[in-house]
């Protein structure tokens, strides 16, 4: 066993960090106030650096890369702007992933080729009112019309809503199939007749990233956009989400990883009782636990990101890191701001936002306790 | 045209230097290693001037242990065609003329028609390696340039830094060499697809044994932190006075006012 990253992949982390501290970093906090999306710099600056499309292979515009130099970029974009971390993770793991898993060589060559090379932008409708964890209890139909589907109903919370041209969306085809599997994927462009955007959420964190609905009525699609087979969309649904747990947990990881570094320049800069807060040993037993939280994470998501591109089964391994880098994102931010003090309670120091940034991702694609059911299944089955 | 860029390893200038124990040079066992600013400059403008000129191949050199490798790759990333890399596994123990030598002997009849270096690394700093090899090569070198254009026709129009923000305007015949300044260009990032392309390009290793001519002709015998002094400079007097002290400080010492 080698804990060692390749060279291309210590390349990539440069890159994209001279990138994200550079040109990402500088707007992040504004970008939070304003709860503004910066197309321009948050999507089609990573399609120029190649990003868009890491790990598809580059017949499909891809980087042919792998799975950890994604987990790399999305913690390394993640560090100083958890949304810009989130707008690639869900544009690439949940938008393009299912087409490139599941779709025919006609839609992968119409939908994920301009997925892949960043002139489209992806995203993923699954999640309902009634219908988020349960993702079994979808109420959104698509009824199929001669060489057509049909389809009806409302998706909500749905990262990259508005901003994305290509969408990935579930909808119950069998009424009298059992829950799970009644349901079918489709691909639905932006622009579709009936296909509309509801409400913008207001968010706690990551508020530079668009979260809005989905609503379809009477939206008619070829039925050349079914995705994968009919009935197959729970499938779909569950491989997606074992991916997309990579790019989350990378997620938490460069948000706890950025609150890290925050919290120990300011612990050697800030002085009482006339000695560098750093000094103490009660904030340095505190940034130990935090360093050490992230490392055990880091190491766990990169081992589910090395299956991924190996071919191994990491459902449980992607649930694993995703649970405990979250987890660590919550603490150690909690625990930033706490080594901040008053100033990290303001809006002048980072530390308020990646601690708000850092709560979506125990609760995003799978919550904590989706996870644990996860892992937990897998052991007793 | 063929082009050669010359390229040091150095320490990323926020870590922690430490003197090494011979107290000579410092010790480069913990520290990140980037590739010297200057030399960015220099990769950036070849990969420009291939860019205008097409038909260009560039080769990108570097002396040192086995880790050069790995910023080798980041210019070839950029746009560099092939790397040579001398293997050395001490280059701090050799002088300015020393490299230069070295780098001589591998560029001697290989016809390079432009040749780019940074203007000093920024850990040695001496500013004469690249222009000790445009000596020992009988080329042209110009010293810390600002601008490049090439007039086709081997042929260049650069402008140079001078002390106290002055420029000069000067004008070549290749073959020559120059050397780069910080303000000459925004070095491009190394993109991903460029990044798994560089996998594929030639990256030859030649020991350094190969090359080696002259040994030092200077020997740096002490490495130490300065002592440090009380900040900054104060200016004293009446305000309309202190105001032209500061301007004329300003315009000696930096560009801000040229």
């Amino acid at each position: 066993m080698i804990f060692e990253l390749t060279e291309e992949q210590n390349l990539i982390r440069d890159m994209v960090r001279q990138f994200a501290e550079t040109e990402v970093a500088p707007s992040a906090r504004i970008r939070d106030e304003e709860e503004r999306f910066d197309r321009a710099l948050m999507f089609d600056r990573l399609s120029e650096l190649g990003l868009t499309g890491i790990v598809f292979p580059e017949e499909y515009g891809g980087g042919g890369a792998d799975y950890i130099s994604y987990a790399i970029a999305v913690e390394e974009l993640s560090r100083v702007c958890a949304s810009t971390g989130v707008t690639l993770s869900a544009h690439l793991s949940l938008g393009a992933n299912p087409i490139y898993l599941f779709g025919n060589e006609g839609q992968k060559q119409q939908f994920l080729a301009p997925l892949a090379r960043g002139e489209k932008m992806g995203a993923f409708g699954l999640t309902e009112p009634a219908a988020g964890t349960d993702a079994g209890g979808t109420k959104t139909t698509a009824v199929k019309d001669g060489d057509s589907w049909v389809l009806n109903g409302t998706k909500i919370f749905i990262t990259n809503a508005g901003e994305a041209e290509t969408y990935v969306v579930f909808a119950r085809t069998d009424k009298n199939a059992q829950k799970h599997h009644g349901i079918s994927a489709f691909i639905v462009e932006k622009g579709t007749p009936g296909f509309s955007f509801g409400k913008k959420e207001a968010k706690m964190g990551i508020r530079s990233s668009p979260t809005m609905e989905l609503v379809f009525e009477n939206c008619r699609i070829p039925a050349s956009q079914l995705l994968g087979e009919e009935g197959q969309g729970f499938k779909i649904a569950m491989k997606t989400l074992d991916g997309g747990r990579i790019g989350i947990a990378s997620q938490a990881l460069g948000i706890a990883q950025g609150a890290l570094e925050a919290a120990v320049n300011y612990a050697r800069e800030r002085k009482q009782f006339e000695s560098p807060i750093s000094r103490f040993q009660g904030v340095q037993f505190q940034l130990a636990d935090m360093a050490t939280q992230i490392e055990a994470s880091r190491l766990l998501v990169y081992s589910a990101a090395f299956k991924a591109s190996n071919g191994i089964s990491y459902s449980q391994a992607s649930a694993m890191a995703k649970l405990m880098a979250s987890e660590t994102a919550m603490r150690v931010t909690t625990q930033a701001v706490q080594i901040f003090g008053g100033y990290g309670y303001t809006r002048e120091f980072p530390v308020e936002r990646m601690m708000r940034d850092a709560k979506i991702t125990e609760i995003y694609e799978g919550t904590s306790e989706v996870q644990r059911m996860v892992i937990g299944s897998a052991l007793t089955r | 045209m063929k082009i050669l860029v010359c390229m040091k390893h150095v320490p990323d200038m926020e870590s922690k230097f430490k003197i090494a124990a011979d107290g000579r040079w410092y010790d480069g066992g913990d520290l990140a290693w980037r590739i010297n600013e200057y030399d960015e400059y220099a990769v950036e403008q070849a990969v420009r001037l291939k860019e205008q000129l097409g038909n260009s191949d560039i080769t990108v050199l570097s002396i040192g242990p086995e880790r050069v490798k790995e910023a080798m790759k980041k210019a070839l990333a950029m746009g560099c065609d092939r790397g040579v890399h001398v293997l050395d596994d001490r280059p701090s123990d050799r002088d300015a003329m020393a490299i230069a030598t070295i780098i001589a002997a591998f560029a001697r009849g290989r016809n390079f028609d432009c040749i780019f270096t940074g203007m000093q690394s920024q850990d040695r700093g001496s500013g004469q390696v690249g222009i000790l090899v445009g000596e020992m090569l009988g080329l042209p070198a110009v010293s810390t340039i600002v601008d490049f254009s090439c007039n086709g026709d081997n042929r260049y129009t650069v402008k140079r830094e001078l002390e106290g923000g002055v420029r000069a305007v000067v004008e070549v015949r290749g073959p020559a060499l120059f050397t780069c300044q910080l303000g000459l260009n925004t070095p491009r990032y190394p993109t991903l697809p460029n990044i798994m392309k560089a996998k594929k390009k030639e990256l030859l290793t030649v020991p350094v044994t190969e090359l080696a001519g002259t040994g030092n002709v200077q020997d740096t015998v002490q490495l130490f932190f300065p002592e440090k002094k009380g900040g900054g400079l104060l200016l004293e007097g009446e305000i309309p006075e202190l105001a032209d002290k500061l301007i004329a400080i300003l315009k000696e010492k930096t560009t801000v006012l040229a």
